[in-house]
């Protein structure tokens, strides 16, 4: 029997999770996107209930425009921001029982990965792949050690996303010495690094550069998201 | 006939004596008792002594402690403050019953729910005397004051405040909470001892309501003040301790 | 002193991050903190850090209760601060307002919101007024208003130093975007910059015997008489007067032969620059002036900014309703320049906003 990889399994779960500003969102909306493009059925669902502000919901319409299923607060249910709106989106709790691919944003938190006990049915899903996001430029996980016991701290972890950026700043070298550490922590904590995700401003010079593990060029979605 | 002169504690600061309050007030006696605690205890030197707005105010440099005086309600916070700095010092809160019921009522509540090793010292005279004799939390039903000119009227502002009971209600076991009186001077003062002991012990919150005279306010000569403690005073509020980690008899 | 960075990092964070270790780069011992939104990260990641770094924190029952311990802690001679925005504010310049009285070197980070009342927890300008003359006194504090997040790094940290070396409240004005923002900076060590920071000292718990080594210190903030509060306000605002130059800082940008200057602070001065820079390649001749502390005012150095470019016309943008402009206009009081404004309350301002308003009134 063939084993079963993100790539062959009928459907796709990943769960994005990680530190405050590492890159989760980015990533699930480029993941979603991806998968919709090859022709597939994508629900995005935004789980962040520690921070209900910076998340998908000012550019809800435009992922939805492109064909995504996004389970999202929108302006008209999100009252408040936080102060006075709900924190869990109720057609969150049951994302799974959509049809297709299933990529869920969770937020940050003390929770960890234990903020997934929201949806229904998440522990019977055997397609579940939970993926921790590290950026090495966050100061919480800027060294192997730290890196290390923040991951230790989330709970379930299946694989990583390398993700080192400086936003506007970023170069290769910052990319490439973030990926080292990352790499080195996943082979110590026996996680692998799923893919390494590159700015796609940056596809040039790092096409020239052969790296071992899966890249992805990601488009920025999220400044668009400010509140 | 020989004159006897009373004792001046030693952490009293001289050059503010005489002081300031009204003759009959009860905040003398306070804090004579709180004087001779704080020397018995030896802690004059490591002693922060905060005041709030009101009379409880006067005592701002009564004593030869450091002190620091605060807005109106806000002696416990700033006293959290101090004690969190520097837990070696020993934080003593003084305020009356609109400092500590009314105004920082959410303070008083919020430091005894979080165990605040500190001691509150809250002198209930049932009205607001600084400011000319207005209802208090603690005005006894049918008591006339400048706000409630035709007597208290439960129904229209509620019964009076029980102070310690709802301290010692949401306090931890091991915080001091109990309810004196200056007419009881030896009770008053093993009280207030109690409470700063606890503190130093480090085991807790500790409070103290003493039940005050104020003949300006009350408008009562010298037998009318002590009738109206006494016998009005101590009917609605018992004296006693509502919580005490010592155990009984054993302080 | 604790080392945050073994050498200097470029850092991907948010401006509240940002803010919680810029107070642990300063060596701040406690923080005392109520949640409200935009402010709520410094407390999460304070919190997260504190442990690691033997720091302390208490979340209090309400922002009295956080100023007043805050003014507590210091008085004992501790460097500590706290944070809040919006209807936080306004309760907390009660406690402003003592530790203004008192000179008690608090240090407070404002994460502006929309207002008035709860408003949105999103972003504004509308703090100015109260952050700047909160409380019943004469506004003797010290304002930084940061627009970038090496800024919110490098004033959180001074803002420490100011406050223990002048005894004034000090306040880091952000808001709501700047909290949330993410982008790169750097964080370091102060010492690594050779930046000495001022020890802290207790005002009270002086130790040694009170009567033998010394008289207990008395701390006290009312007076009996107008004549001893006035006596106490004179000599504070001398003091603060006579400061000020040394606290003054402001970013100015080609004003030397401007015709229109753009006057901002804060996160929309980003949106000036940017303007500004835009103007110059349509050859419209735009100047820039930001005031970085709105208390003290640079006043000296803006009116120097319009006397030599003789520009004829101010513009000043901000997201409120002209509460940057009445700030302004007292500072610059008998200039003759043609002010002009641009008034977006509780939204972003960005370079189109400012270059469409300049080409109606040029």
């Amino acid at each position: 029997m063939a084993k079963l990889t993100i790539e062959n399994t009928a459907r796709v779960v990943e769960a994005y999770i990680g530190e405050y500003a590492s890159g989760k969102s980015e990533m699930a909306i480029n993941r979603a996107l991806e998968l919709n493009k090859q022709g597939r059925r994508v629900t995005l669902v935004d789980l962040d209930t520690v921070e209900p502000f910076y998340t998908l919901r000012p550019i809800k319409k435009i992922l939805e425009e492109q064909g995504l299923n996004v389970i999202s607060f929108s302006h008209e249910d999100a009252f408040g921001l936080g102060e006075t709106g709900a924190m869990l989106n109720p057609r969150a709790r049951w994302a799974l029982r959509h049809e297709g691919d299933v990529i869920l944003d969770i937020g940050y938190g003390v929770y960890g990965a234990a903020t997934l006990n929201l949806v229904e049915g998440i522990d019977e899903c055997p397609e579940l792949k939970v993926l921790a996001v590290i950026n090495q430029s966050r100061p919480m996980t800027n060294s192997h050690e730290r890196t290390k016991e923040y991951i230790l701290s989330l709970g379930r972890v299946d694989g990583l996303v390398a993700n080192t950026h400086l936003g506007n700043e970023t170069v290769t070298e910052v990319v490439l010495q973030g990926l080292n550490i990352t790499k080195e922590v996943g082979e110590e904590l026996n996680l692998p690094i799923v893919y390494m995700a590159v700015d796609e401003d940056l596809w040039e010079e790092m096409n020239q550069i052969s790296v071992s593990v899966p890249v992805k060029y990601i488009k920025k979605y999220m400044p668009g998201a400010m509140w | 006939m020989t004159t006897a002169t009373p004792a001046i504690p030693k952490s009293w600061y001289l050059p503010s004596k005489p002081h300031k309050f009204c003759p009959g007030c009860g905040h003398g006696i306070i804090l004579k008792a709180l004087g001779e605690a704080i020397d018995d205890l030896g802690i004059q030197d490591q002693t922060i002594f905060g005041c709030d707005i009101g009379c409880s105010l006067l005592a701002w440099n009564f004593f030869a402690c450091d002190s620091t005086q605060t807005h109106h309600g806000r002696t416990n916070p700033v006293m959290v403050g101090i004690k969190r700095a520097r837990p070696e010092l020993i934080c003593v809160g003084y305020m009356g019953d609109g400092g500590g019921y009314s105004i920082g009522s959410q303070h008083l509540l919020n430091s005894a729910v979080r165990n605040e090793k500190i001691t509150v010292i809250l002198c209930n005279n049932t009205n607001y005397g600084m400011t000319g004799g207005q209802m208090s939390p603690t005005t006894l039903p049918g008591q006339k004051t400048e706000t409630s000119p035709y007597g208290r009227d439960p129904e229209q502002t509620g019964y009076p405040t029980m102070g310690p009971e709802f301290v010692a209600a949401v306090a931890s076991d091991n915080a001091y909470v109990a309810r004196a009186t200056v007419s009881k001077y030896k009770q008053l003062k093993k009280y207030l001892k109690n409470a700063l002991t606890n503190q130093i012990q480090g085991n807790g919150f500790s409070f103290v309501e003493v039940l005050s005279t104020c003949p300006t306010n009350w408008k009562t000569n010298a037998q009318q003040t002590w009738a109206f403690l006494e016998d009005e005073m101590e009917k609605q509020y018992p004296v006693g301790e509502f919580k005490n980690p010592f155990g009984k008899g054993d302080n | 002193m604790a080392r945050i960075t073994e050498q200097p990092k470029k850092s991907f964070l948010t401006g509240n991050e940002t803010v919680a270790w810029a107070c642990l780069a300063a060596d701040a011992e406690i923080m005392f903190g109520y949640p409200i939104t935009p402010q709520n990260e410094v407390m999460h990641y304070w919190t997260r850090l504190a442990p690691k770094y033997d720091r302390s924190f208490l979340q209090t029952e309400d922002e009295l209760s956080a100023g007043f311990t805050t003014c507590g802690a210091v008085q004992a001679g501790k460097k500590a601060f706290t944070a809040t925005a919006g209807p936080g504010n306004v309760l907390m310049q009660e406690p402003f307002g003592m530790a203004e009285a008192m000179r008690l070197p608090t240090v407070a980070v404002i994460q502006q919101r929309g207002g008035p009342s709860s408003g949105t927890v999103v972003y504004s300008q509308q703090e100015v007024t109260l952050t700047t003359f909160g409380g019943n006194g004469e506004g003797h504090r010290i304002v930084y208003s940061t627009a970038t997040h090496q800024e919110i790094y490098d004033y959180t940290i001074k803002a420490f130093n100011t406050a223990w070396k002048y005894r004034f409240p000090v306040f880091v004005l952000g808001d709501g975007y700047q909290a949330k923002m993410r982008e790169p900076l750097e964080l370091y060590n102060p010492e690594d910059r050779g930046i000495e920071m001022v020890k802290p000292y207790p005002l009270i718990g002086l130790g040694g015997e009170i009567g033998v080594d010394r008289e207990p210190s008395h701390l006290c903030n009312i007076y009996s008489l107008e004549e001893e509060l006035y006596e106490v306000v004179m000599k504070v605002s001398a003091e603060y007067e006579s400061i000020s130059p040394e606290i003054e800082e402001y970013e100015e940008k080609n004003c030397e032969d401007a015709d229109i200057i753009i006057l901002t602070h804060g996160i929309v001065s980003r949106a000036a620059d940017d303007a500004v820079k835009a103007l110059r390649t349509q050859g419209i001749k735009a100047g820039y002036f930001r005031p970085i502390t709105l208390r003290p005012y640079p006043a000296k150095q803006l009116r120097e900014a319009i006397q030599k470019s003789g520009a004829k016309k101010l513009l000043i943008a901000e997201s409120a309703y002209g509460q940057f402009e009445r700030l302004t206009k007292q500072e610059i009081y008998g200039e003759t320049i043609q002010v002009e404004h641009l008034y977006m309350p509780g939204v972003g301002i960005i370079d189109h906003d400012i270059i469409t308003k300049v080409k109606s009134i040029l």
